[in-house]
């Protein structure tokens, strides 16, 4: 699976489109030839280490060597374990240890890791092509991402070599028509998922990568990229498109084939503007947690049409080729259409398990025969109901389900009547304990907020009184977290 | 308006949207150089300086700055 729709293609690029460009990074251009001459000098320093784990830490700051060096641990048969150069050493220690590392790849100045082996990529010198893959199992690791735990320590959820080969054949098979020369858009951290899909998905084509450096201010940086390569392909957060919203008379990328919109729910009025600004693009949401690899279900956004949406948030569509979806109830009982429960993943895409984490295994998969045949289910946390057409709605987070005064809420709905209201502008609620110890509801909103009465009397016209938010809080713009989502463990500590 | 005397509103807005009352800013200073600069802050430094100067930047604007000096010099195309 790896091989054939990973480590094959990508080296039928490079031998077939050598001098075609496969990444732009910082306003510099990489060949495919060039790429190949990076990935061989840094596999060649790993096959000078002797190692007994088969995790290697990758320092991502998003150059030439970071990429290279992901395709040199493939090549070897190890799985890499990105650390995010912001973030604090000391989550990286953590990440480290939790995960058995014994090389760190790094390509920074000066590396701040000193207890352990480092290779400084950006010293290495190429000498000779360097590419043989390693055979190993389909079973043996791909990457490990670490995600935050509700323990407090990260959680590492590992990607088989299956996962990743199941996700590109999937993908392949939704219609996307990625040629050599297409230019495509990779705006995500590499320590969040999607960013897998969006270098590989144009380096098993032929085609070009475009990149953020860190230091630049990241949606104007993507939109001088959409607008000066005129970029053909991207998969983008809502949360930064909202950032430019502000900009959308300006914008105009004839050149957009696709877009993706990923990473959190798509609200519909964002969406409808955003297509105005891409003439020519197809545009699809693709939903997916980390554990069933990158985007498990997908849904076309129709333009000018009657789009399926829950609470103002676009339907996340069906299964992708190869995966199953169910819904089911606290009973683990199977749900039929258009009644709510936890959405429920299973298929080559669905991880092994988190690292080392036998009790999270155990709470997060489960077995369920179906026709006969056993299947291996994820369960993803996200409450959903299928609709009469088989399309999934996705209500929200179970976890943003709370219960006040023994009623059930949904954050989300309490969302979208704000939003209504608000015409615009973003809102978002967040259930937080009072000092009597009591859940209460907390309603922000980005930017000021003129007319609040108005407001709550909108709110309380269309909700129970017991979902009304107990506190507003406006004036200023929402943090987002490294996933290109709004950040609302930030959001709910400024209530503290 | 001379370019010093921008300079030192642009460091007031700084210091206050970034919360950190001794930063200089210097021509070559980036997001990366100092923590707190990202998207969301840069959204409020903008809103700030376009309050500020009574300005209005367009994205393409905001596209080419890549430092404090670039920034200057869109301030002073605008004025």
């Amino acid at each position: 699976m790896f091989s054939k729709f990973i480590i094959n293609p990508i080296f039928e690029a490079i031998t077939n489109f050598s001098s075609n460009n496969a990444f732009c990074i910082n306003e510099q251009f990489y060949s495919y030839e060039q790429f190949a001459q990076y990935i061989s000098k840094i596999r060649t320093a790993i096959q000078s280490v002797h190692l007994k784990n088969t995790n290697i830490s990758l320092v991502v700051n998003d150059d030439i060597e970071t990429y290279a060096s992901i395709f040199a641990i493939w090549l070897e048969g190890f799985a890499y374990v990105p650390l995010h150069p912001q973030q604090p050493v000391e989550r990286s220690l953590e990440i480290i240890s939790q995960a058995e590392i014994e090389l760190v790849l790094d390509s920074s100045l000066k590396t701040a890791f000193t207890d352990i082996s480092v290779i400084e990529t950006t010293s290495l010198c190429f000498e000779s092509l360097n590419l043989d893959p390693k055979m190993v199992s389909d079973e043996t690791l791909a990457y490990i991402l670490f995600t935050s735990g509700s323990t407090g320590k990260p959680k590492g959820v590992m990607i088989s070599r299956k996962n990743a080969g199941a996700f590109m054949k999937s993908f392949g098979e939704t219609g996307f028509q990625i040629t050599e020369n297409d230019r495509c858009l990779q705006c995500f951290d590499l320590t969040f998922d999607v960013s897998v899909q969006s270098y590989l998905v144009p380096l098993t084509k032929g085609a070009c990568t475009y990149t953020i450096p860190h230091d630049q201010i990241k949606y104007s940086y993507v939109y001088g990229l959409l607008e000066d390569h005129q970029l053909t392909f991207g998969a983008m957060a809502p949360s930064m498109i909202r950032y430019l919203r502000p900009y959308f008379d300006e914008i105009n990328i004839p050149s957009m084939r696709y877009s993706i919109l990923t990473a959190e729910a798509s609200p519909v009025d964002l969406i409808n503007e955003w297509a105005n600004c891409i003439p020519n693009a197809e545009i699809f949401d693709f939903y997916g947690p980390t554990e069933a690899t990158i985007y498990c279900t997908y849904h076309k956004y129709i333009r000018k049409g009657n789009n399926k949406q829950l609470n103002g948030m676009l339907s996340i569509g069906k299964a992708m080729p190869g995966l199953k979806a169910i819904i089911i109830d606290d009973e683990r009982k199977s749900l039929d259409v258009n009644q709510k429960g936890e959405l429920c993943i299973s298929g080559d895409q669905v991880t092994p398990g988190y690292w080392k984490n036998t009790e999270k295994n155990k709470e997060s998969f489960f077995e369920m025969e179906i026709d006969g045949i056993a299947n291996r289910f994820y369960k993803t946390g996200d409450s959903c109901y299928f609709d009469t057409d088989g399309d999934i709605m996705l209500a929200g987070r179970l976890d943003y389900q709370v219960k006040i005064q023994g009623y059930r809420i949904e954050l989300g709905e309490i969302e979208y009547h704000a939003r209504e209201f608000l015409t615009g502008q973003n809102a978002v609620a967040v259930a937080f304990n009072n000092q009597m110890g009591n859940t209460e509801i907390a309603l922000f909103v980005e930017g000021i907020l003129n007319n609040e009465p108005e407001l709550l009397v909108h709110l309380n016209s269309k909700m129970p009184f017991y979902m009304i938010p107990t506190k507003i809080m406006a004036g200023n713009l929402f943090p987002i977290n490294t996933s290109g989502k709004v950040d609302r463990i930030k959001l709910k500590n400024q209530l503290t | 308006m001379e370019r010093t005397e921008i300079t030192n509103v642009l460091t007031a807005i700084f210091r206050k949207i970034l919360a950190k009352d001794t930063l200089i800013l210097s021509d070559n200073l980036t997001a990366n150089d100092v923590e707190n600069w990202d998207s969301l802050t840069h959204m409020l430094l903008i809103s700030e300086i376009e309050t500020e100067f009574s300005i209005k930047f367009k994205l393409k604007d905001l596209n080419k700055m890549r430092n404090v000096g670039d920034m200057i010099e869109t301030i002073i195309s605008k004025l």
